[in-house]
């Protein structure tokens, strides 16, 4: 009898209402409006490569030892070095990084030895050319320009 | 000049005009009202960057349809596929023409008035039918199918439900089922003790499966037939099907308005000390509401162009509702106001039900209407009827 | 048979008139069909004669490509299988290399494997609901289900800096600590999950239309399931007890106290009803785990170079959507000589046709939904 009652008020249909009738507090709301209010991104987030250099002296960590490379599942990272005559080191002369084909695994990270190749919070990668997306040395130590963005 | 004046039938068309002019930008909003009501429901924002909080939306949705490239699928029937659509808006728009949408403003008051909604949306749903036929696709065909067949189900039970409202105003003219209401002192929905509401939301439920909306969106279920009937539509013909189901849901909610809440009728309508409350202090205050609301948003908003027309419209609606403190102006655009109220309200509940409810299965559509909403509509109307009998003589 | 006949169709009387079955192909692009899945339906008016699936479209030949990597090399790419439960791929593929390597993992990492997979599991499970019940046509719990949803991935972003393929494990044991708040954040997302679920349950549970549309639809009986090699969910809601982490338990899962839900029904409802138990009991276990989560090294003895010894090794796990198994064969070498995955997603979408026929075009897409495919997983 209860529930030919509760069938004939539609109170499982009612409950259903109430509950979208609830969330309809403006401070419930979670979307964002993305270039205007920017989430905030983890420490850890692996997004765009970025090839240290040394706070003070402004020279590059890297070292050339190609581990990052052999680390790489898509080898998509090229480290060309030449001997340094004086010193007998290996000095990097470039590096690219081909955006595209990136995973963001962070294996070349790990693989890093001297922390010089590191994920960053960059997140906004897009380009109007697949050229853009392979990053040579100085797009890699400088890493991307800051672009307003408007809607 | 003056002869042309004194035309008795110049006000009907000068509303007709009016009417056909400004319910494709009507139809926008309403949209514009879905996309915000659904995304306020989901947590979500909603349309938000054309115009300040997206108030300009329906402009550019306009501007892209018409734009877009027109399709025909080529093994379609040419000649019914261009012409569903136009008979889909063209019969939900000829509604109108008897929408009593206050005690002055109307195109026309024919002693049919119901009879012409009823069949003129028994006629839209043919160009569903057509709209789905001709396409010449399964989907379409599948979802005109169901149409049909959703259609003629569910105009019984509606048909019911209207049937035993008339039966208590006791007239089949839009205006006169509101005088009625007007002299028995009470909304059509609470009238004969209560028992009004029976068929009162056994219409809502039939109105909204009528209109094709959720949960009753059958003929065009999206996560099953892809778009049904309207899957090979593209462009203009598109927002033409689209125009004529937020006709015809305007068109079911005003007829709901109309038999069971009063139509232009403020709530209470023989209350006398309600009279300054809701006819003047309630729309001057809903009005400043939203005005001063908009004033509060002007600061919020980056682009100057926006600031701008967010101030025109707070501007605005504190001019419309500084117009209900005016006893003349008051008097001339109250029962527009409470008519278009009602149907907001209607409206909301709609989108309501759409952002809340799953979808029926083809089977259990035909289950509910035929099993539960014709019996139920079937003895609500013989049980108002006897009420009626005994009460009113 | 001709359509011009006037005999019976049907000698027994079931159907007097004669009617012509139609195909209608849906997908691969179809609102509901979870991806690229392609499914030809033969329709008498709406009810469905019989289905075919065709599959591929999202093929990427992960399973070859395992061939050319090395062992770790190969590990982000089984994220991409079931992206929607990157983590329990990598958990599983993870103790497949470390069975070869024969390698003990400290307690802290298996813990840690634990609560990740476990929050995925949840993860996965509310990206189900979502997107089911937006099959069915409820077209809110979706949002409300991201909205969870979002708080997982919050905190697989703060532990290993992704979000959907995370790539968080690492042979022999986890690359990444901890953060601060890692606990924390945990307890406060189950704690938020019970709050959220009573709304799912006020949404979907009791609403009428929901239960018309899911009871008796899609039914697969316990030895239909193991016929086809169902498992997960499915297999439960048949009424069968069947969970790897307790029948044969890995990753510590036999230290702590869960329960499988399982229903007798083995329809569409049911399995609903499994999942939403599943998710009650996954935040168990991570409570669990948050709170006996032991200190200690993260990684085990693993050298950098991985040069398993010659031989295979097959390791199943208890994934979201099934049982997920992984068969690795070495020949010594720096990369795996074979590495075959079986999927659940692609055994348990096998059972489609039996669970579709006589049922209504409607059905199909629920059905679909209630299956839980990810095309990933199922063209791999």
């Amino acid at each position: 009898m209860a529930n030919l009652i509760k069938t004939f008020l539609l109170t499982d249909l009612l409950k259903g209402l109430w509950t979208t009738f609830k969330n309809q507090k403006p401070s419930k709301v979670v979307t964002e409006q993305y270039p205007l209010t920017r989430p905030p991104v983890a420490e850890r987030y692996r997004g765009a490569p970025r090839l240290n250099n040394h706070p003070e002296t402004s020279e590059t960590l890297c070292i050339s030892c190609n581990l990052c490379a052999l680390a790489c599942p898509e080898q998509l990272i090229v480290v060309t070095s030449e001997r340094n005559k004086v010193t007998k080191r290996k000095d990097l002369t470039n590096f690219t990084y081909d955006l595209s084909r990136c995973m963001f695994c962070g294996l070349c990270e790990d693989a890093c030895p001297v922390d010089a190749l590191e994920l960053t919070q960059d997140f906004e990668l897009a380009t109007y050319t697949r050229e853009g997306q392979i990053w040579d040395r100085q797009m890699l130590e400088e890493g991307p320009l800051p672009q307003q963005y408007t809607h | 000049m003056e002869q042309l004046l004194a035309n008795p039938y110049l006000p009907s068309i000068v509303m007709t005009v009016v009417i056909i002019l400004v319910f494709p930008l009507v139809a926008g909003y309403i949209v514009l009202a879905e996309r915000k009501v659904l995304a306020d429901l989901q947590v979500r924002l909603g349309p938000m960057r054309v115009g300040p909080y997206g108030v300009l939306q329906p402009l550019a949705d306009a501007l892209k349809l018409m734009i877009k490239e027109d399709i025909i699928p080529a093994k379609s029937d040419r000649w019914i596929f261009w012409l569903s659509p136009v008979v889909s808006t063209f019969t939900a728009l000829s509604a109108f023409a008897v929408l009593p949408l206050s005690d002055r403003f109307f195109v026309a008051d024919v002693n049919i008035g119901i009879l012409f909604i009823l069949a003129m949306s028994s006629i839209g749903a043919l160009g569903i039918i057509l709209g789905g036929w001709s396409a010449n696709s399964k989907y379409s065909l599948m979802g005109s199918l169901r149409a049909a067949a959703q259609m003629v189900s569910y105009e019984v039970p509606l048909g019911f439900a209207t049937v035993t409202a008339i039966m208590c105003a006791g007239t089949l003219s839009m205006q006169g089922v509101i005088h009625s209401q007007l002299e028995r002192g009470v909304w059509g929905a609470f009238d004969n003790y209560g028992l009004m509401l029976v068929p009162t939301v056994l219409f809502i439920i039939a109105g909204t499966a009528e209109t094709n909306r959720a949960p009753f969106d059958l003929p065009e279920a999206e996560s099953e037939l892809v778009a049904g009937f309207h899957t090979e539509y593209s462009g203009f013909r598109w927002a033409l099907f689209f125009l004529a189901e937020y006709a015809a849901i305007v068109v079911i909610s005003s007829l709901g308005v109309t038999l069971f809440f009063g139509g232009w009728l403020r709530p209470f309508p023989n209350v006398a000390w309600l009279e300054m409350p809701l006819n003047t202090a309630f729309p001057a205050a809903l009005f400043a509401v939203m005005g001063l609301g908009c004033l509060k948003g002007v600061p919020r908003q980056v682009i100057n162009g926006f600031r701008l027309l967010m101030l025109a419209l707070g501007l605005g609606f504190l001019a419309v509702g500084g117009l209900f403190l005016l006893p003349a102006a008051n008097e001339a655009v109250i029962g527009l106001f409470w008519f278009l109220f009602k149907l907001a309200v209607m409206v909301y509940l709609f989108i309501w039900y759409r952002g809340t409810f799953p979808r029926f299965r083809y089977d259990q559509l035909m289950d509910v209407g035929w099993k539960w909403l014709i019996p139920l509509s079937m003895g609500g109307l013989i049980v108002n009827g006897i009420v009626q009998l005994l009460v009113r003589g | 048979m001709a359509a011009t006949t006037l005999e019976p169709a049907s000698v027994d009387g079931d159907t007097f008139l004669d009617s012509n079955e139609l195909v209608l192909n849906m997908g691969p692009q179809h609102p509901s069909t979870h991806g690229v899945l392609r499914v030809i339906l033969k329709l008498d008016g709406e009810t469905v004669l019989g289905t075919d699936c065709v599959i591929g479209y999202l093929h990427r030949g992960v399973e070859k490509i395992a061939e050319d990597r090395t062992y770790q090399q190969f590990a982000p790419y089984v994220d991409r299988m079931d992206y929607v439960a990157a983590v329990s791929n990598g958990l599983g593929y993870c103790m497949a290399v470390e069975k070869l390597l024969d390698v003990e993992i400290p307690e802290r990492a298996q813990c840690v494997r634990v609560i990740l997979t476990e929050l995925n599991r949840v993860a996965s499970h509310l990206l189900w609901l979502g997107t089911h019940a937006l099959d069915i046509g409820a077209i809110t719990p979706v949002f409300l289900c991201f909205r969870e949803r979002e708080e997982v991935l919050k905190i697989f972003e703060k532990y290993c800096g992704a979000r959907l393929t995370t790539h968080a494990f690492r042979i022999g044991g986890l690359q990444y600590e901890t953060y601060d708040t890692f606990e924390k954040d945990c307890v406060a997302f189950c704690d938020l999950m019970e709050e959220k679920v009573k709304e799912y349950h006020d949404l979907l549970t009791g609403n009428r239309i929901w239960v018309k549309r899911t009871t008796g639809v899609g039914i697969l009986t316990a030895e239909d399931c193991k016929a086809y090699g169902v498992t997960g969910p499915l297999l439960r809601a048949a009424g069968v007890a069947w969970d790897l982490r307790k029948a044969q338990p890995y990753c510590g899962y036999e230290k702590y106290d869960f329960e499988i839900p399982t229903r007798e029904g083995a329809d569409t409802f049911d399995r609903y009803i499994v999942r939403m138990r599943e998710m009650e009991q996954s935040c168990r276990i991570i409570r669990q785990a948050v709170d006996a989560l032991p200190s200690g090294p993260i990684k085990g003895k693993v050298a950098k170079v991985i040069k398993p010894p010659p031989g295979e090794a097959y390791v199943s796990i208890e994934a979201p959507k099934g049982e997920l198994g992984y068969y690795v064969v070495s020949d010594g070498s720096l990369k795996p000589y074979r590495v075959r995955v079986r999927p659940p997603s692609f055994v348990n979408l096998a059972a489609l046709d039996k669970m579709c026929r006589g049922s209504l075009v409607a059905d199909v897409v629920a059905i679909i939904g209630t299956i839980d495919i990810v095309l990933g997983e199922v063209d791999r």
